[in-house]
């Protein structure tokens, strides 16, 4: 059975760059969008085909559910991008982890040793922290811009009595914390996939890691959705001003 | 203690890094080579999709209108050609009239020219008969007179008569 390494295993090194197997296949995984990209940019027509048809399916579902948290279609297509690339990378990066083929190319070192050429980018914390600072950092930057950098802050550091001092303490432990929860959650949850998945190949190979598959592309999808949704969430709580907070 | 919890966990800044500039050129490259296009594309079909129901719309209005002013003008129609037939009866009744009453006049004044012809045609048979009477009248008596005026009797005149005929 293959070594369970909480980090990820060198490959190789360009200059003082180590270049990692999770950080290998988040780069393929880049590529593969980024082909996807260039398809679909030179098939764009206004009667749709099969590839834009699917494309566009995606993309008003995901408006309309954008549209219901933010509460209009206009702040909807202005966030979309960052959403819709955070939901897209992981997804594709969690499913492409869990390829049928991609766990068993190893590399052989001097020492003996194997690598794995490929490991899946969630699991990986240092793509899960990239992601969770970049979405903690976004939606505070959106914050500033939409009601203002003082009102922004204000909610952070709040003098006007000790209790909302208090509370705005919380709110800054509480930006800290969800960047924490962010990174470990898909972190976990994907590497404990990826962990049962290389047992169950273990100890049963055939047939029985099937279910165990189908399980870990539902929580590969459910992840991506999950990060993508807090990230939303918090667009939108960063954006709503104080007076409609209090409201809802 | 720090750095050899994070070397535990494998975070390295430089990876960090190129995992975030990796999404950032991602999620450019998805924005204007994806999302951009297929939201404009799909805006504009929209667009046309409710101009067309607009005009889809419109036309239907339109078409009612259209039916409207059609039920009007049957209506319309109609009453003109109701009047047309009735203002035609009446002068049709008018010109039966007319030459019922010419044709009645033409029938007397034809029975008062037959009657006239018939008088006058009666006259100048009455006249011709006459004469004709006076003739045979004058050219028996000259005959009975050629003849012996003493033995004139009935077989006398007859045989006058007859032979005046003949002539």
């Amino acid at each position: 059975m293959e070594e369970i390494s909480l980090k990820a295993q060198q490959l190789f090194s360009i200059g003082n760059f180590n270049v990692t197997n999770g950080l290998f296949l988040t780069l393929i995984v880049s590529l593969i969008l980024i082909t996807f990209s260039i398809i679909i940019r030179s098939k764009v027509k206004l009667i749709p085909g099969k590839l834009q048809g699917a494309a566009e399916m995606g993309i008003e579902a995901l408006l309309d559910l954008m549209k219901s948290t933010l509460g209009s279609m206009e702040a909807a297509e202005k966030y979309f991008p960052l959403i819709a690339s955070i939901f897209i990378f992981i997804l594709t990066s969690n499913l492409l982890g869990i390829f049928p083929g991609v766990g068993s190319l190893v590399l052989h070192e001097e020492g003996g040793g194997v690598v794995p050429l490929f490991r899946s980018p969630a699991a990986d914390l240092n793509f899960t922290l990239a992601f969770a600072v970049i979405s903690v950092i976004v939606t505070n930057i959106i914050g500033m811009v939409s009601v203002g950098l003082f009102a922004h802050l204000g909610k952070f550091f709040n003098f006007k009595g000790p209790i909302e001092f208090f509370i705005g303490i919380l709110e800054l432990i509480s930006e800290i914390a969800k960047t924490i929860s962010l990174t470990f959650r898909l972190f976990g949850n994907v590497f404990a996939g990826e962990v049962l998945l290389t047992i169950i190949s273990f100890l049963v190979p055939y047939f029985v890691p099937l279910p165990f598959l189908f399980l870990e592309i539902f929580v590969g999808l459910i992840q991506a959705f999950i990060f993508a949704m807090i990230t939303l969430v918090s667009i939108s709580l960063h954006t709503a001003v104080h007076g409609e907070e209090h409201e809802h | 203690m720090e750095n050899a919890l994070l070397s535990q966990l494998g975070i390295d800044w430089k990876l960090f890094l190129s995992q975030a500039v990796n999404f950032g050129i991602l999620l450019l490259v998805l924005t204007f080579f994806v999302y951009k296009p297929l939201i404009k594309v799909i805006k504009e079909r929209n667009k046309k999709l409710e101009e067309g129901l607009e005009k889809a719309k419109e036309a239907d209005i339109r078409l009612k209108e259209v039916d409207v002013i059609g039920k009007e003008k049957i209506k319309e129609a109609e009453a003109t050609s109701v009047n047309i037939i009735k203002a035609t009866e009446n002068k049709a009744k008018v010109l039966e009239q007319e030459l019922q009453k010419k044709s009645e006049e033409k029938q007397l004044q034809m029975q008062k020219d037959l009657e006239a012809s018939y008088k006058k045609q009666k006259e100048q048979s009455e006249e011709l008969v006459l004469k004709n009477a006076l003739d045979l009248v004058r050219k028996t008596i000259i005959k009975t007179v050629e003849l012996k005026p003493d033995a004139i009797d009935e077989a006398l005149i007859k045989k006058a008569v007859e032979s005046v005929k003949h002539e």
